[in-house]
């Protein structure tokens, strides 16, 4: 049987949905055994692959290099699932979306700092006005919303999308 | 009084009822679960939220089960693919409408809203959200209006008149610029009719109305009590 | 002051009101509604009061209602005595002194004239004028009265608003009074039963059981409540009504709290209605004066009152229950029902509420009976709706009609059709909350049933009517945001449902919609429609959910080709102009580079824009001009002959070398690709000349020895000089085509050996198949097909046409072939089957062809071709047709009437349209359209076979040059795209460097219309006759334009 390609991404999110990835605990023996993580935080690769079967994308989209990143990890994925409450909601990414880029980052980079004020650019990509979940920019395939989802839920969704059957979130989650 | 005791028909199965009775008392009289949000024991009914739209025999449109009289005979159909499609409907709207971020919000768990969207099985939301920018009032001394949270369902609205009779609340503007408003738009800390009894705090399905004091998921409302006070009053007309 | 209190007073006070509506002396009545006012009748009224004043003549003077043709106003009525009500119609203060003139002399001014009445029938009575001016029209006989029949407005325009006396002049109270004397409540409301009347408000419920309803309530206080919050966009048949004829309303209202056992009344009217409330007032403290209100009302001891209140304009509170909440003080909020009014309403007591309409309808039906009123309308709508026709309608106005009307009779017989011959697309009913029913179904009848069973309503009874100038998903965005804008916010999916689906629907209207949002959209539409609290949300949706099922193609365009046709979406339109230009050219730039003086960049942005600009200069049937904004100042800017003019500037002079290796230089690197054109007409050669400028290998395959196509071997050469064309074909050729003469492809080129040999095929062979009719005598010598004898022509073959030549078809190759037969020295006529409105020529060469001699015989149809015994053409036989019933595109269809005329001739040419060659389609093995043509995609063009596009007349029918060059240019883009992967397309055009501001003062002069040879001189030869405009009278054309591509100040 074909090994399952598994990547995982990491957008404007806190990574605890990676953490709850994680703490699915001995069972990630179970997952490392039928599939290749070829990509994510967890992994060593600089570029996103072609032909993945499953891709976990956490984190809301915010910035102008998550789109892009988004935009090729949908072209070259087969299962998109958005993890978790700000993948999903935007949830707590989105609590800046009432201000306005500039005024944000001036009230956090210049107000609220007593030495060092100044707005950061360099090495960093520009932001969208908002921050949006994933679902406004490209299809999703699969929810699992939670703030993290638990990671029962998690390992849930993976064991059924090993074993090829179609996952079932609807029922047994919750927002938060 | 002696009231005539009618029979209707709830998801085909024979239920008893006393005339006067909306579908909602009906079927809970039976044990049967309607969902509902805007709704609460006591108070005046107000078919706001619309959770609660049932099919009925022979009327082409649906209806909401917490303002409609059972009357004798009638057969309800409560649970339908359409239904749960429309109930899912009001959860995603009421969702995109506000700032619910459950994960930082006192009521995490406790929440009417988010249980109604897990067991309808809401996943995601298909409408592009809003995310208003709205005010949160810390102006009372005990309590907290977070307008982010508010769902309209205004049971702060009827509590506080039925109930307590103090007549706090009301809702300013309307469509989706409608907010919930203390004493002529003053903070409500001013309010000079507020009686702080917190009735309205209970009431909340959310976390709009809060008590101060409670961080992330700690706040638990109970409002079976308000509801049990206002039953022993009579309030509703 | 009489108080009425027993029938020798009420008859003294008609006799009064006669007096005065019908006086031994002449009478002019002004229109004082608030339309008439709109339009100067003030003015008018106290011109004519001055006048009358200051000459002491003997006429009284009066102010009534409106009589409904709004677009006729200022209407005045004057009568003499014996002598018929003549309507005058749009008077001006200047009018006054010679309508008195003529009223002293015993005349009624005849060029003012809109309609005689000699005898009206005010239901409740029966009034006769008089007999005189056989040469006026009679009321029934103006096409907008035509079919209307009065019954609530029966008295609207005759009587004095503010004079009870006049009301009952005309039968008023009559019917109160019988009600009252008789005393049987219930035999009225059996009665009204009977009569089926609906209530009027849009719901359609019996009124009869409702009232019937409140009457068993036995409760002691029982309200009656008159709905006159009317809000709808573009409706005001309620305002009108109260403007015109307030008393009938307090009648209706005293009958139905008589038998319903109301003790109080209350009006509910918009606060925005001034004129209305304060004619009302007026109405209701006349009617205590006399005895009609109040106590012992007309003595017979019965009391009521009516008090009126002033609603503060939300839209909800046409709602019964917000309504009732916002009499009661609160806010406008609807409340669920059970319990209804009739059970707990205002104030918690039994209450009736019925809509202004409704109540208009009581008094008649009691005075003729429940018999009487069901003789008209349908079925199941018994009696007359009013109506606001208004939009894009020839005659607006409010119309009543019996229900069960078809749309087509309110919109095509009473509105007379688009403004300016404009193409009515649909029409929206019942405002806000009804749906866009397109003109395919206008044969829909106008009653409660049908119009809910395609999705709309009757509603209160606006009529929006809308043409090709109005964008259907803007509409329902429009509608949308109305009711967002008025949801009361307590529901649901009314409040967030609504918000969600106008940021939908401005997704649209942006072009950046994607295809999930229609699915989204209509789930959200039905989900409003079916779970709202109210009227208002589950009415909402019903724009929408029209609008996506009848006219899912304009959404389409919206997302997938960014288009809005009817050019009405700011994001998606550059200009009206570029807008409806099957070639997109950015003309307010060209005309702006010409305007600063830069005729080389002028050139450029032409050429970029469209291959052929000195032929579209000539022969382009100019769409542009007729969404041209200029047109709301004066006439459309002549951008044609401005584009023309700048192409032979520089085609007569030394830059034109030049200037096209400048454009020739922007041919993208070599492609490697390889791309077959089939046929070298307008749209083969602007695909080629776009495609080879993107870097393709490009070859045209043309069956015939030259390129060009219709432009080269139909148009006739005092239109379109051969030399001219081909120094245009140059710089495609230049631009690197590659042109194979003499090829047929399909037979001499099989395609698949395209298939083999090339990357991408674009086959656009044209129509050169000539239509037949099916006419006795075609086989004779001297009939000719149009297309074979203009070719013949251009040809220079040896043709003897003979003295008279007959023409029939209307379109461009009918008009064609007269004038070139006129210049062989034949006299030509052309025979029409329908008016000459509906002609599809353009009409300066239909202009130009009569100049020169030839004469149309309109309204005929051929009959038979008679023959010589020597089988040649003798003589035409055409039968005259009239115009029948309204086709589905809004024109009348030609009905034979069986008289036979007869033309001596020598030819005939058939000029009766072009089809595709079937040998050559069934060759293509492609997929065929039921038009017989071939079948693309919407938006890619491709046909059914991979890797082959279509386009031009091959796919649409026989059009017109710019439309086929349109499709030429649009698949260059999508076969590049296809091949390349990527969207280049834009690289192809360079920025210009031009002044972007509207001009502040635009110049004023006309439009300026190119000088041409004398007709006489025209027909001597074949030189081209339209002479262009001069460089000076160019300059001044795009001096006019108003830079509608100008966004707001700043930009967005």
């Amino acid at each position: 049987m074909n090994r399952l390609k598994l990547a995982t991404v990491w957008l404007d999110g806190c990574s605890g949905c990676h953490m709850s990835l994680l703490d699915i605990d001995a069972a990630i023996i179970d997952v490392a055994g039928k599939a290749d993580l070829v990509y994510g935080p967890l992994v060593d690769a600089q570029e996103f692959p072609e032909g993945v079967d499953v891709t976990l994308v956490e984190g809301a989209v915010s910035s102008q290099e998550d789109l892009k990143k988004l935009q090729k990890i949908r072209s070259r994925t087969r299962t998109l699932v958005a993890l978790g409450d700000c993948a999903v909601t935007s949830n707590v990414s989105a609590m800046r979306n009432g201000l306005p880029v500039q005024k944000m980052l001036q009230s956090i980079y210049i107000e609220g700092v007593s030495a060092a004020k100044g707005v950061p650019t360099d090495g960093v990509p520009a932001l969208l006005p908002q921050a949006r979940p994933v679902r406004e920019f490209v299809k999703v395939d699969l929810y699992l919303p939670g703030c993290p989802p638990p990671a029962k839920a998690i390992l849930g969704v993976l064991g059924d999308l090993l074993a090829g059957r179609k996952p079932d979130s609807s029922a047994k989650l919750k927002f938060g | 009084m002696a009231q005539k005791k009618i029979s209707i028909r709830i998801d085909g199965e024979l239920v008893g009822a006393t005339e006067g009775m909306t579908i909602l008392e009906a079927a809970e009289g039976a044990g049967k679960e309607i969902p509902t949000l805007c709704h609460m024991d006591g108070l005046t009914a107000v078919g706001a939220c619309r959770l609660c739209v049932v099919e009925v025999a022979g009327i082409g449109r649906l209806l909401p089960a917490c303002t409609t009289p059972a009357q004798d005979g009638m057969s309800v159909t409560t649970v339908s693919a359409q239904l749960t499609r429309y109930r899912r409907m009001v959860i995603e709207l009421l969702l995109v409408e506000r700032n619910h971020v459950c994960s930082v919000c006192v009521s995490n768990g406790h929440c009417e809203l988010q249980s109604l969207a897990k067991s309808l099985g809401v996943s995601s939301v298909r409408y592009p959200y809003n995310y208003p920018r709205l005010p949160v009032d810390l102006s009372h001394t005990r309590f907290v209006l977070d307008h982010n949270r508010c769902v309209l369902c205004t049971r702060c609205v009827r509590v506080c008149a039925e109930v307590e009779g103090a007549h706090v609340w009301e809702v300013t503007n309307r469509g989706i610029k409608c907010r919930i408003t203390s004493e002529m738009n003053q903070p409500w800390g001013s309010a000079s009719s507020c009686t702080n009894c917190g009735k309205c705090v209970q009431s909340c399905p959310t976390g709009a109305l809060i008590e101060k004091g409670f961080a992330v998921e700690e706040m638990t409302k109970r409002h079976e009590n308000i509801s049990a006070l206002a039953l022993a009053k009579g309030a509703r007309p | 002051m009489t108080r009425i209190l027993d029938i020798n007073a009420f008859s003294e006070v008609r006799e009064r009101g006669l007096a005065k509506l019908v006086p031994a002396r002449a009478r002019i009545a002004v229109g004082m509604g608030t339309c008439g006012r709109g339009n100067g009748a003030e003015g008018l009224y106290h011109a004519f009061a001055e006048q009358i004043d200051r000459g002491g003549a003997d006429v009284s003077l009066a102010s009534v209602g409106c009589l409904g043709p709004c677009s006729e106003e200022p209407l005045v009525s004057v009568r003499l005595p014996g002598r018929p009500l003549v309507i005058l119609h749009r008077v001006q203060s200047s009018d006054v002194t010679r309508i008195l003139h003529d009223v002293a002399t015993g005349n009624v001014t005849p060029d003012l004239a809109y309609c005689k009445i000699e005898e009206w029938d005010h239901i409740t009575s029966h009034i006769k004028y008089g007999a005189a001016w056989p040469e006026l029209r009679n009321w029934d006989e103006v096409p907008f009265f035509r079919g209307q029949k009065k019954i609530v407005t029966r008295n609207c325009g005759f009587v004095d608003p503010d004079d009870l006396e006049e009301y009952m002049a005309v039968g008023g109270y009559q019917a109160l009074y019988k009600v009252l004397i008789e005393g049987h409540p219930e035999a009225v409301i059996e009665q009204i039963k009977a009569s089926k009347l609906r209530g009027r408000g849009g719901a359609g419920y019996l009124t009869g059981n409702k009232w019937e309803f409140l009457s068993k309530n036995k409760a002691s206080q029982k309200y009656i409540i008159c709905n006159a919050d009317e809000g709808d966009p573009g409706a005001y048949m309620n305002r009108n009504e109260i403007e015109s004829d307030p008393h009938s309303l307090i009648e209706g209202m005293i009958i139905g709290a008589y038998v319903m056992g109301a003790t109080e009344g209350i009006v509910y009217v918009r606060a925005e209605y001034p004129l209305a409330v304060h004619r009302l007032e007026r109405a209701i403290e006349q009617a205590r004066e006399y005895g009609i209100l109040g106590e012992n009302i007309l003595g017979r001891g019965f009391q009521f009152d009516i008090s009126m209140v002033e609603g503060a304009g939300a839209f909800v509170c046409g709602e019964e229950t917000a309504l009732i909440a916002s009499l009661e003080g609160m806010a406008g909020r609807p409340r669920p029902r059970p319990p209804f009014p009739a059970q707990k309403g205002l104030w918690g007591k039994p209450t009736n509420i019925n809509n202004v309409e409704t109540w208009y309808n009581i008094a008649p039906i009691v005075t003729k009976g429940a018999a009487w009123f069901t003789e008209t309308g349908s079925t199941k709508s018994a009696g007359t709706k009013v109506f606001s026709l208004v939009g894009k309608v020839t005659n607006s106005g409010l119309v009543e009609l019996p229900l069960g009307t078809p749309l087509k009779t309110l919109v095509y017989d009473i509105g007379e059709g688009g403004i300016a011959g404009k193409a009515i697309k649909a029409v929206q009913t019942g405002g806000p909350s009804g749906g866009c029913i397109p003109h395919e179904m206008f044969d829909t009848t106008v009653d409660y049933e049908s119009l809910a069973q395609i999705g709309s309503i009757m509603g209160s009874g606006g009529m929006v009517v809308m043409d090709e100038d109005n964008c259907m998903v803007d509409v329902a965005r429009f509608f949308i945001e109305f009711t967002h804008s008025e949801s009361c916010g307590k529901c649901v999916p009314c409040r967030v449902g609504l918000d969600k689906a106008l940021k939908i629907l401005n997704s649209f209207t942006q072009g950046v919609a994607t295809h999930e949002h229609f699915e989204v959209l209509e789930d959200l539409g039905r989900m409003i429609r079916d779970c709202s609290l109210c009227g208002l949300g589950q009415s909402a949706p019903n724009p929408v959910l029209t609008a996506l099922r009848h006219f899912r193609h304009e959404f389409e365009d919206h997302i997938v080709a960014r288009r809005c046709r009817a050019g009405v979406c700011e994001e998606l339109v550059l200009s009206p102009c570029e807008n409806s230009c099957p070639l997109h050219m950015n003309i307010p730039r060209f005309l702006q580079l010409y305007k600063e003086g830069k005729l080389d960049e002028a050139y450029e942005s032409v050429v970029i824009d469209n291959p052929l600009p000195a032929s579209t200069g000539r022969v382009c049937q100019h769409p542009c001009d007729n969404r041209c904004r200029r047109q709301t100042l004066d006439e459309a800017v002549n951008m044609r002959d401005v584009h023309r003019l700048i192409a032979d500037s520089v085609f007569a002079s030394d830059r034109y070398e030049e200037l096209n290796a400048r454009v020739v230089a922007r041919r993208f690197q070599p492609s490697g690709r390889k791309i077959a054109v089939a046929g070298a007409g307008p749209a083969g050669l602007t695909a080629a000349y776009y495609l080879a400028m993107l870097g393709h290998d490009v070859t045209v395959y043309e069956s015939k020895a030259e390129a060009g196509g219709m432009l080269r071997y139909v148009l006739p050469e005092y239109r379109l000089p051969k030399d001219v064309l081909r120094k245009e074909i140059q710089l495609i050729e230049r631009m690197g085509v590659k042109f194979v003469f003499d090829t047929r492809v399909g037979f001499d080129l099989p395609l698949h050996e395209l298939d083999d040999r090339y990357d991408a095929v674009f086959l656009s062979f044209g129509t050169w198949k000539e239509s037949w009719v099916y006419l006795a005598g075609t086989e004779l010598k001297g009939v000719w097909p149009a297309l074979p004898f203009l070719e013949a022509v251009a040809r220079q073959e040896e043709i003897l046409l003979g003295r008279k030549v007959a023409i029939i078809g209307g379109g461009n190759a009918a008009i064609d072939s007269a004038r070139t037969a006129l210049r062989m020295g034949a006299e030509a006529l052309i025979v029409y089957r329908r008016e000459r409105k509906d002609m599809p020529a353009i009409e300066e060469e239909t202009l130009a062809a009569e100049d020169e001699g030839a004469k149309i015989l309109f309204l005929a149809a051929p009959h038979r071709i008679i023959g010589t015994p020597d089988g040649h053409v003798k003589a035409l036989e055409v039968v005259k047709t009239k115009l029948g019933e309204y086709d589905s595109s809004g024109r009348r269809k030609p009905v034979p009437t069986g008289e036979i005329q007869r033309y001596e001739c020598d030819s005939v040419i058939l000029a009766v349209g072009e089809a595709v060659d079937m040998d050559l389609l069934q060759a293509s093995g492609l997929k065929i359209s039921e038009q017989k043509t071939i079948e693309i995609d919407r938006y890619s063009m491709e046909t059914s076979r991979p890797r082959f596009f279509a386009g031009g007349d091959v796919v649409s029918g026989a059009s017109n040059l710019s439309n086929a060059m349109g499709y030429g240019k649009k698949a260059a883009r999508n076969i590049d795209e296809r091949l390349m992967g990527v969207r280049r397309w834009a690289k192809l055009f360079p920025e210009f460097e031009y002044a972007q501001e509207a001009p502040v003062q635009p110049s004023e002069s006309r439009r300026h219309h190119p000088s041409q040879l004398p007709a006489h001189e025209r027909v001597k030869g074949v030189e081209e006759v339209v002479i262009g405009l001069t460089p000076e009278e160019a300059h001044e054309e795009a001096c006019r334009c108003l830079r509608c591509d100008v966004k707001a100040v700043g930009g967005r």
